[in-house]
């Protein structure tokens, strides 16, 4: 890649394409976008281009390549693992204007989007006829459709319906030739390779999307919601198991352990006790019949497995505050501790009585407390490491008690991430569950949309890596240079 | 398929995957060229190969490696069949939720490479929603992993969901970890026939209308070829499944359907019914709202050409057909399956046809037109494997 010393008339050119106003170059504007969620490393960009359209976005990075400058895709800028951290130089391309609503189609189940729009607003504009969209982050209010598709979100309901790649099934990307490409198909079975499961969780390294199609699903007839209280977390852990062992498959299973409870009821005012050791938060989902069924068996488990206390909300609003607790829980932690750390680590579930234990001594050793609030029912972890910027060393201590969690969860046969993403934060540990070989092979895919490596550098892979000239002589068949192969 | 027993040199059986990584490994130089089987049940899907010096069968490749019942997570060899596997979690009261034909014969690796599915994705989704984890051996010999064995895990590209359907032609699948789900407490089928096609597509939109939740759901096309019967399968707990029922009952009986109670023997009877055979089986992908149309203007078209059965999974907008061409209508058979397939196209879908005889082979195209992105997809095969030596020009756009 030959890059040209950025000059003057890159800004012209990109402002000619999405206007002045939406060309940022100033460097009191540029400094909101120097970090994503993970505020703790900043890079500034070079520029920040705010393209209206999929045409928009082409041009963008067809001048983005013709300078050689880097490309870094931004969606809403919540992301927790530095996916839209900037590279020295480069180009942020943000996707916030595209945000409109494009067609919704309730007959086939599907709607098309703009990549800006916030997730909580798919779900919005069908809840009326009956339907949502079930990828639901915890930061559904302020997190896009693109910025989910870059990194797989989850949330608490993917136990049972899935991540964001089982719900998006189709794409308009721009490519890193500027070149604008459908993915996916209204039919179920796309021809050809699954693209779209590459795309999804690629981490803004394969293409941009500008516009998605995703699937939405009929609101449940019934939706049972329980609070349970626990000594500690094994007994909370063991309940989890149970439940599971029973042949039910809750919607969700939320964990919290006691300094996570502590923090939410400060930071909210919810009235859940204090003196326990964990809660879980449950959803059951279903047909009336069915729902009913299995939370009574479920509240059955909770109680054998050495339950405090159960509690069921008497009304939607009630259950909309247990879940307004959840998931305010991070911002919660806020509240008891200056600074935090978030780990998104993942193990099998039966392991998390053991793990969480050896994650507190992680913590004990370097003097620092870690509170946990994590989806227990698939073993994502998420650890929040307490610490005091100010204190000299407390930082640092805190990013080796993080490495060290994710350390852990890898011995007990587990991820490193399960929904934040590998980003700029967690690339190192890559290796960790990786060999060599099958880095290199993520690499093909990488290299086979994007040769020059000009998406999002930095990202995911441990070190940095080119694609290089191709491996070796494509042997092409005959009808395939002629172009007749395949169509019929 | 006779060209390739005229290339073939050897047959492969490796009894671990690390002898299969080797045998790889030891022909890179030769460049010799492979074409892999599990239990032979997709051998004709797409193109046939250009040359084939090697075939590389994985029937010895048949252990569990790792099964954990607490954590509903299961890793194995690609060689073993789908029935044994469902055999060794069955005594945990759990399943692998893919019901597509032939689990006697059909190997994990087999049914991954060709996206194989049955009625069950109404609910389950297919093998790319039930995947977490694959080994594979690249074209250079090299074993490389994706995914891992934990069912939430977004580290590095989704290599597992990649091989999905990829008919080995990026690598040769060797392991794969999959999700369980638990085998439901009660299973009941209901039938409800002589409907038209106007009346499958009311009466799913019912299914959804009541919220239902049914775990497969379809429609066989009557001896006739003008009317569907509709079968429909709830699971879970007693009390839901009965409740389920019941509504359904009450909407079927509303749009004047004949009702067949299959009842729990009828689990056995339908999960054959689902999955027509023949030398000649086309499979359609449309949106579901476009079933009438389909049926309209690509099934009974080729019903006139093929006396085929026909199997369609109404809420996934999927059409099955197995069947022979009708005596009198070779001549038609090429036009009439080009004819289908545009009508396909044009409601943005698809028409595979994924086993033809030896008179269609050569005059029909097992996919039809090439998608935007194939450029892409040509680029991801140079990647994993420039010298083109697996399964050479056998998957789509001839790659």
């Amino acid at each position: 890649m030959t890059v040209t010393t950025a000059s003057p008339g890159i800004e012209r050119e990109l402002s000619d394409i999405v206007g002045a106003a939406n060309c940022i170059v100033d460097p009191g504007e540029l400094r909101t976008y120097e970090c994503d969620g993970l505020t703790g490393t900043r890079v500034r960009p070079r520029v920040v281009v705010l393209p209206a359209t999929t045409e928009e976005t082409a041009a963008v990075v067809r001048v983005a390549r013709r300078y050689g400058l880097p490309i870094v895709p931004r969606g809403a800028g919540t992301g927790l693992s530095g996916g839209a951290l900037p590279v020295a130089g480069c180009i942020v391309i943000g996707l916030s204007r595209m945000k409109r609503i494009l067609a919704i189609d309730l007959e086939n189940q599907r709607m098309r989007v703009q990549p800006g729009v916030i997730n909580l607003d798919v779900s919005r504009a069908i809840a009326a006829d009956g339907y949502y969209y079930a990828p639901d982050p915890s930061s559904q209010s302020i997190c896009s459709i693109g910025g989910n598709i870059a990194e797989n979100s989850g949330g608490a309901h993917c136990l049972k319906y899935g991540f964001t790649v089982n719900h998006v099934v189709g794409a308009t990307i721009v490519t890193a030739e500027g070149e604008i490409v459908e993915l996916g198909s209204a039919g179920a079975d796309p021809l050809g390779y699954d693209l779209m499961a590459v795309l999804v969780g690629s981490e803004g390294l394969v293409g941009i999307v500008t516009e998605a199609v995703v699937r939405i699903l009929r609101t449940p007839e019934a939706t049972r919601t329980f609070f349970a209280t626990f000594p500690s977390t094994d007994e909370a852990g063991a309940c989890v198991s149970g439940i599971v062992a029973a042949g039910i498959v809750p919607a969700a299973v939320e964990m919290m352990d006691r300094l996570a409870i502590e923090a939410i009821v400060k930071a909210t005012g919810v009235d859940w006790p204090l003196d326990v050791g964990a809660a879980l938060l449950i959803d059951v989902d279903g047909t009336a019949a069915e729902a009913d069924h299995t939370a009574t068996r479920a509240v059955e488990i909770a109680q054998l497995s050495g339950a405090l206390e159960v509690r069921t909300p008497r009304d939607a609003r009630e259950r909309q505050l247990m879940w307004k607790g959840r998931k305010s829980a991070f911002a919660a932690v806020g509240r008891i501790s200056p600074n935090y750390y978030v780990q998104d680590g993942v193990i099998p579930r039966s392991e998390i009585g053991p793990v969480l234990r050896e994650i507190a001594a992680a913590g004990a050793r370097a003097g620092l407390r870690v509170a946990n609030v994590f989806h227990a029912g698939d073993g994502n972890l998420h650890p929040l490491v307490l610490f005091d910027a100010r204190v000299e060393g407390e930082e640092h201590a805190a990013e080796q008690v993080a490495g060290e969690i994710l350390k852990i969860c890898v011995r007990h046969g587990g991820s490193i991430t399960g929904e934040h993403g590998v980003g700029a934060d967690k690339a190192a540990y890559m290796g960790e569950i990786f060999n060599e070989a099958d880095l290199e092979t993520m690499n093909f895919v990488r290299c086979a949309f994007d040769p020059a490596v000009a998406f999002n550098p930095g990202k995911v892979f441990p070190t940095p890596r080119l694609c290089g000239d191709r491996p070796g002589t494509y042997v092409a068949h005959e009808t395939e240079i002629a172009g007749t192969a395949g169509r019929g | 398929m006779t060209s390739q027993a005229d290339d073939l040199r050897e047959r492969l059986a490796p009894a671990s995957v690390d002898e299969a990584a080797a045998m790889v490994r030891e022909r890179a130089e030769s460049g010799a060229t492979f074409a892999f089987a599990g239990g032979g049940t997709e051998l004709a899907l797409g193109y046939e190969p250009e040359r084939v010096d090697a075939l590389l069968e994985t029937t010895r490749l048949d252990r569990v490696v790792e099964y954990a019942p607490s954590d509903m997570v299961v890793s194995v060899e690609a060689g073993m069949t789908l029935a044994a596997l469902q055999t060794t979690l069955a005594p945990q009261r759990q399943r692998l939720a893919l019901d597509p034909a032939l689990p006697e014969r059909a190997t994990i690796g087999g049914l991954l490479a060709t996206n194989a599915f049955g009625p069950l994705r109404t609910r389950y989704g297919t093998l790319r929603d039930l995947i977490v984890g694959i080994t594979i051996v690249r074209a250079d010999g090299t074993l490389a992993r994706g995914g891992g064995k934990v069912v939430k895990n977004v580290a590095g590209f989704d290599l597992p969901k990649l091989m999905v359907g990829s008919l080995g032609s990026l690598g040769l699948i060797v392991r794969a970890t999959f999700r369980l789900h638990p085998m439901p407490e009660r299973e009941r089928w209901y039938e409800a026939g002589g409907l038209t096609a106007e009346g499958v597509r009311a009466l799913c939109r019912s299914l959804i209308a009541r919220r239902l939740e049914p775990a497969a759901v379809f429609a066989r096309l009557e001896p006739g070829g003008s009317h569907y019967a509709l079968a429909v399968l709830f699971e879970g707990f007693e009390t839901g499944v009965d409740a389920q029922g019941a509504s359904w009952l009450e909407s079927a009986n509303a749009a004047g359907a004949q009702i067949v109670d299959a009842g729990p023997e009828g689990v056995r009877i339908a999960a054959g019914a689902a999955h027509p055979r023949g030398p000649v089986r086309i499979r359609i992908s449309v949106p579901p709202a476009a079933f009438v149309e389909t049926h309209r203007d690509a099934v009974l078209p080729l019903g006139d050409c093929f006396e085929a059965e026909c199997v369609a999974y109404p809420t996934t907008g999927t059409f099955l057909l197995g069947g022979f061409v009708r005596d009198g209508a070779g001549s038609r058979a090429v036009a009439t399956i080009a004819a289908a397939r545009a009508a396909c196209e044009a409601l943005g879908g698809s028409l595979v046809v994924a086993d033809m005889d030896a008179a269609l082979r050569g005059s029909v195209d097992p996919y039809g037109t090439l998608p935007q992105s194939f450029p892409i997809m040509r680029r991801l095969k140079e990647r994993f494997d420039p010298g083109r030596r697996f399964n050479r020009g056998r998957f789509l756009g001839r790659l």
